[in-house]
C-alpha cells in the first residue's frame, strides 16, 4: 500500500486464524513502520485483538507470513516475540499488587549480584526508566496503593524495560479518565520520538484519531480499510466498522405505553454509577448505549441489587424500592440476563428445565416437595413457547447452542414473573437466527407490559429494538433520545463522548 | 419407574463396579468374607461412616469440603457420655441433645464459610482442631466407659433379625435422597455447587444454602456419634479419628465431584460400602493398619483423579460436538 516508504518493521501477509466456529482473521495483510502509531479499530470480535495476539506470539496463525525487518519469522510463543522486541499491554494488568513498583517492573529478572537481588541497582534502574519516560510514580510504592491510571503507567514502564521496538496496547484507556488518557498519550508520543512503533487498540476513536499516524479497520476478521489517519474521520471509520451490507432484520413491535413501570432518579452506586435519571414505561424497551466501561452494566447492577445504591431513588410501579441483593430484586419483580452466560447464568450440572425453574422453585411445590410432574409440564411448555430445542429436556445446557442457552435464561425470567427485565448483551455470541428469536421474545414480553432495559454494543440492534435510548458516559446518563431519531453514527458519536 | 431408572443411572455404574471389584477380591482372598456373620458385621461397620458420608456429600455438592466431622465424633461421644453419666439425662434426651449440638457445631462451620467468607477447607481444618482440643477438656482427657446399659442395644439390637443400624442408615439415606431431589433447598444445594454466581443471580441465598449444608453435615455427624457411643458404650476423644477421610472418600468413590454440583447420596452409600469392604478384606487378610491406611489413601486419590479425568473427557466431547455440525432441531 505504502509507496516509497522505508522498510517496515513488521509486515504480515495473508494472515488467517480460526477458532472453533469463528473465522477470527481472514487473509489480513498489514505493515507496521518504526516510529509510527498504528491504530487498530473494529467492533468486539472483529479480529483486532486476535491480530495483536498473533504479533505477540500468543496465538499461532493458521496460514500467512510474518516478516520482521523483511525476513520471515515464526513467533512460536510470547518469549520469542519478546526477543524480537515485541511488548504488549492488555486490558487486564499483569502487576502484582503486593510488590513495589520497582519490583514489578523487573519481576522475573530482578538484577542480581552474587546470587542475591541487588536492591540498590534495581531501584536505580527503575528510577532511570521511570524518569526517562516522564512517569512520576514512587518506585517504592506498593502497586496496590496506586490509582488505576498509575498502574497503567507502571505496566507500560514494565513493558518498555525490555527495550521494546514494538509496543502493543490493547484498550489501555478503558479505565482512565480524560486527563489520565492525555498523560498516556504524552508518554506514547515520547516513545515514538525514540523510534518505537506502537500498535494501539481502542474503542475511544475520537480520542486517538489525532494521535495516530495510520489506521487499520477490521470487521468480522477481515481488513476493511487501512491508510494514513489523515484520510479517516469518525464517520468513515464507523461506517467501515459497522459495515453497510444488508441490514439485519429486526422484527420490532411497539408496545410502549405511557404508564411508568420503572422510575430512576439520581441513581448513584458504589459500583461506579455517578448519576442516572430515566423512566421506563410498561411495554417499553429502554436501550442503554455507551462504550465498554462507560457504566451501562453498572447501572443494571445497581438496579438489580448487585452493587450498593448510595443515593437516588428507584420506583417500581410507583413504589420506592432499594434492593440489597439480587434475591430481593428478583422477589421484587426484577430479572436480569447477565452478560457472561457461562459464568453468571447457566448451571451446567442441570438440564434445560431446572435451569429455567430455578428462579421460582415455589411454583413447583406440592406441599413441601418439588413435583417432578409439574416441573416437567411447566418446563415443556416453556420449551415449546420459546421454541427451545426439545433436547433441553434431557441434555445439560452445556451441550446446547448459545441461542438455546440464552432462551433458557430468558425463560427463567418469564417463569419468575418479572415485571421488569434487564438484558445485558443478550445476543452476544449467538447466531443470527437465534438473535431474531430473542428479538421476538422481547416483543412477546413487552406486549405483556414488561418493561425492558436493554444493554447492547451492537448499535444497529440497540437502535432497532429500543423505543428510546439513554447514552451512558462516565457513569452518567448524559442524553436520552428516541431510538428512531438516532443513526448508528450519531449514537457512536454520542457514546464516544462527543457533543451531539 | 423414573426412580427405578435413576437407581440404575450411568452415574451409579462406576461405584457399583468398584464395589463389586472390591467384594470379588475380598471373597477370593479369604473365604471368611462371604460368611454370614462377617456380612452382618459389614453392615454394622458401614452404618457409622455411611451416616457421616451423607453430610460430607451434601457439603461437597455445594462445592465445599468438611474436614471436621471426625473431631465432632470425638467431642460428641464425650459430651453424650457426660450427659448420661454426670448430668443423668434420660437416654432419649441425651441422644437428641447430642444431635442438636452436632447441628450447632456444623452451623458454626457454615457461618464461617457462608458469612465469614473463609474457604471451607481452612474453616473446617480450624474447627477440626478446636473440636478435637475441646473433647480433651473433660474427664482429664480420658475416655468415659460403661455409659449406660441401655446404650448398646441401640446398636446391636435387631428387628425381624435385621440389625437396627441398617434401619438407621436406610432411613437417613432415604431422607437425604428425598431432601436433595425433591425439595427446594435440596435443589438450591445443587445450584450453588453448579455455579455459585448464577445461583446468586437467580435469587438463591447462597450463604444460607452453605449454612444449611454444613448444619446438616453436623447433624449427620451427631447421629454417627450416637451410634459410635452406642457401639462401644463409651465416649472418647480418640473416636472418629480419620473418619472424615472415609466419609469424603465414600462421596468421591460414589462419583461426587469435588468442584460441586454433581453427585448423589445413593452412590455415596455404595462408596461407603466399598470402603468398608476394602477395610474388611484387608482385616481378614491380616494386613497391618499401616498398609490399610495407605491403601485407603491410594483408593481415594484414584477416585478423585478419575473424577478429573472424566471431566477432561467430558470437555473433549463438548469440543467435538461444537466442532461437528449440529443436528437439525438442535439449533434454532
Amino acid at each position: 500500500m505504502n509507496e516509497v516508504a522505508p522498510q517496515p518493521l513488521w509486515e504480515v501477509r495473508s494472515l488467517s486464524k480460526s477458532f472453533p466456529g469463528v473465522q477470527a482473521l481472514d487473509d489480513v495483510s498489514v505493515k507496521i513502520y518504526p516510529g509510527e502509531i498504528h491504530a487498530l479499530l473494529g467492533e468486539n470480535g472483529s479480529g483486532k485483538s486476535t491480530f495483536a495476539k498473533i504479533l505477540a506470539g500468543v496465538y499461532q496463525p493458521d496460514s500467512g507470513e510474518i516478516r520482521f525487518e523483511g525476513a520471515p519469522v515464526r513467533l512460536v510463543d510470547p518469549l520469542t516475540a519478546r526477543r524480537y522486541g515485541v511488548s504488549e499491554i492488555y486490558q487486564e494488568f499483569s502487576l502484582v499488587r503486593t510488590l513495589s513498583v520497582a519490583e514489578n517492573v523487573f519481576l522475573g529478572r530482578l538484577p542480581r549480584r552474587g546470587g542475591r537481588v541487588d536492591w540498590p541497582a534495581m531501584r536505580r534502574r527503575a528510577v532511570e526508566l521511570l524518569d526517562g519516560l516522564g512517569i512520576k510514580v514512587d518506585p517504592d510504592a506498593m502497586v496496590g496503593s496506586l490509582s488505576v491510571a498509575e498502574q497503567q503507567l507502571v505496566e507500560i514502564a514494565k513493558a518498555l524495560s525490555i527495550e521494546a521496538k514494538l509496543l502493543i496496547l490493547d484498550e489501555p484507556t478503558a479505565a482512565l479518565d480524560v486527563r489520565e488518557v492525555e498523560r498516556l498519550h504524552d508518554l506514547i508520543r515520547r516513545l515514538v520520538a525514540r523510534g518505537t512503533a506502537i500498535v494501539y487498540i481502542s474503542h475511544r476513536i475520537r480520542e486517538f484519531l489525532d494521535l495516530t499516524d495510520r489506521v487499520t479497520v477490521f470487521k468480522d476478521g477481515r481488513l476493511v480499510g487501512s491508510g494514513p489517519s489523515s484520510e479517516f474521520d469518525l464517520g468513515v471509520v464507523v461506517r467501515l466498522m459497522l459495515g453497510e451490507e444488508l441490514k439485519e432484520h429486526f422484527p420490532k413491535e411497539r408496545h410502549a405505553s405511557d404508564e411508568p413501570v420503572l422510575e430512576v432518579d439520581g441513581l448513584v452506586s458504589d459500583g461506579g454509577v455517578k448519576g442516572a435519571t430515566f423512566t421506563v414505561h410498561r411495554g417499553e424497551i429502554f436501550g442503554l448505549g455507551g462504550m465498554i466501561g462507560s457504566g451501562r452494566t453498572e447501572i443494571a447492577h445497581a438496579l438489580f441489587g448487585v452493587d450498593r445504591v448510595s443515593s437516588g431513588t428507584i420506583r417500581l410501579n410507583g413504589v420506592s424500592v432499594r434492593f440489597q441483593s439480587p434475591q430481593e430484586a428478583i422477589a421484587g419483580g426484577f430479572g436480569m440476563v447477565m452478560e457472561d452466560r457461562k459464568a453468571d447464568s447457566l448451571f451446567f450440572n442441570f438440564t434445560g428445565i431446572p435451569n429455567i425453574t430455578v428462579s421460582r422453585l415455589a411454583a413447583l411445590l406440592k406441599g413441601p416437595f418439588l413435583s417432578p410432574g409439574r416441573e416437567r409440564r411447566l418446563g415443556r411448555e416453556y420449551l415449546r413457547q420459546l421454541r427451545i430445542t426439545p433436547a433441553a429436556e434431557s441434555k445439560s445446557v452445556q451441550f446446547l447452542s448459545g441461542g438455546n442457552q440464552q432462551k433458557c435464561v430468558i425463560a427463567r425470567w418469564v417463569h419468575s414473573g418479572s415485571k421488569f427485565l434487564i438484558l445485558d448483551e443478550p445476543t452476544q455470541g449467538i447466531d443470527i437466527g437465534a438473535k431474531i428469536e430473542v428479538y421476538r421474545l422481547l416483543n412477546a414480553l413487552t406486549s405483556q407490559g414488561v418493561g425492558i432495559l436493554l444493554i447492547s454494543s451492537d448499535y444497529p440492534e440497540l437502535l432497532a429494538m429500543s423505543d428510546r435510548v439513554g447514552i451512558v458516559w462516565d457513569g452518567r446518563i448524559v442524553a436520552i433520545e428516541q431510538a428512531n431519531r438516532l443513526t448508528d453514527v450519531s449514537l457512536f458519536a454520542l457514546a464516544s463522548g462527543a457533543a451531539a | 419407574m423414573n426412580t427405578l431408572r435413576r437407581l440404575f443411572a450411568p452415574s451409579l455404574i462406576a461405584p457399583l463396579a468398584a464395589l463389586l471389584l472390591a467384594s470379588a477380591v475380598a471373597s477370593l482372598t479369604t473365604p471368611r468374607f462371604l460368611d454370614g456373620q462377617n456380612l452382618l458385621n459389614l453392615s454394622l461397620q458401614v452404618s457409622i461412616v455411611g451416616l457421616m458420608a451423607i453430610g460430607s456429600t451434601i457439603v461437597i455438592l455445594t462445592g465445599g469440603i468438611d474436614l471436621s466431622p471426625g473431631s465432632m465424633v470425638a467431642l460428641l461421644t464425650m459430651l453424650m457420655a457426660l450427659f448420661i453419666t454426670q448430668n443423668h439425662l434420660p437416654l432419649g434426651e441425651a441422644i437428641i441433645l447430642t444431635i442438636l449440638i452436632g447441628s450447632a457445631l456444623g452451623a458454626v462451620n457454615g457461618l464461617l464459610v457462608g458469612y465469614g467468607r473463609i474457604p471451607s477447607f481452612i474453616a473446617t481444618l480450624a474447627t477440626l482442631s478446636v473440636f478435637k482440643g475441646w473433647s480433651f477438656l473433660y474427664n482429664n482427657g480420658a475416655p468415659i466407659f460403661s455409659v449406660s446399659p441401655d446404650l448398646e442395644p441401640l446398636f446391636y439390637g435387631s428387628v425381624f433379625g435385621i440389625p437396627l443400624p441398617i434401619f438407621y442408615v436406610l432411613g437417613c439415606f432415604a431422607l437425604a435422597y428425598v431432601f436433595l431431589n425433591y425439595t427446594a433447598p435440596g435443589r438450591s444445594i445443587y445450584a450453588v455447587g453448579g455455579n455459585e454466581s448464577a445461583a446468586r443471580f437467580s435469587g438463591i441465598n447462597v450463604r444460607r444454602v452453605r449454612l444449611l449444608a454444613f448444619t446438616l453435615a453436623g447433624a449427620t455427624a451427631g447421629i454417627a456419634s450416637v451410634l459410635m457411643a452406642a457401639r462401644l458404650n463409651s465416649g472418647s476423644p480418640n473416636y472418629g479419628q480419620g473418619m472424615e477421610l472415609q466419609a469424603i472418600g465414600a462421596a468421591v468413590i460414589g462419583g461426587a465431584s469435588l468442584a460441586g454440583g454433581y453427585g448423589n447420596v445413593i452412590a455415596t452409600l455404595i462408596g461407603a460400602l466399598t470402603i468398608v469392604v476394602v477395610q474388611n478384606g484387608l482385616n481378614l487378610n491380616a494386613v497391618p493398619t499401616s498398609w490399610q491406611l495407605i491403601t485407603l489413601g491410594v483408593i481415594i486419590a484414584l477416585a478423585v483423579s478419575l473424577d478429573s479425568w472424566r471431566r477432561n473427557i467430558a470437555e473433549l466431547v463438548v469440543r467435538f460436538l461444537r466442532r461437528s455440525p449440529s443436528s437439525p432441531g438442535e439449533d434454532t
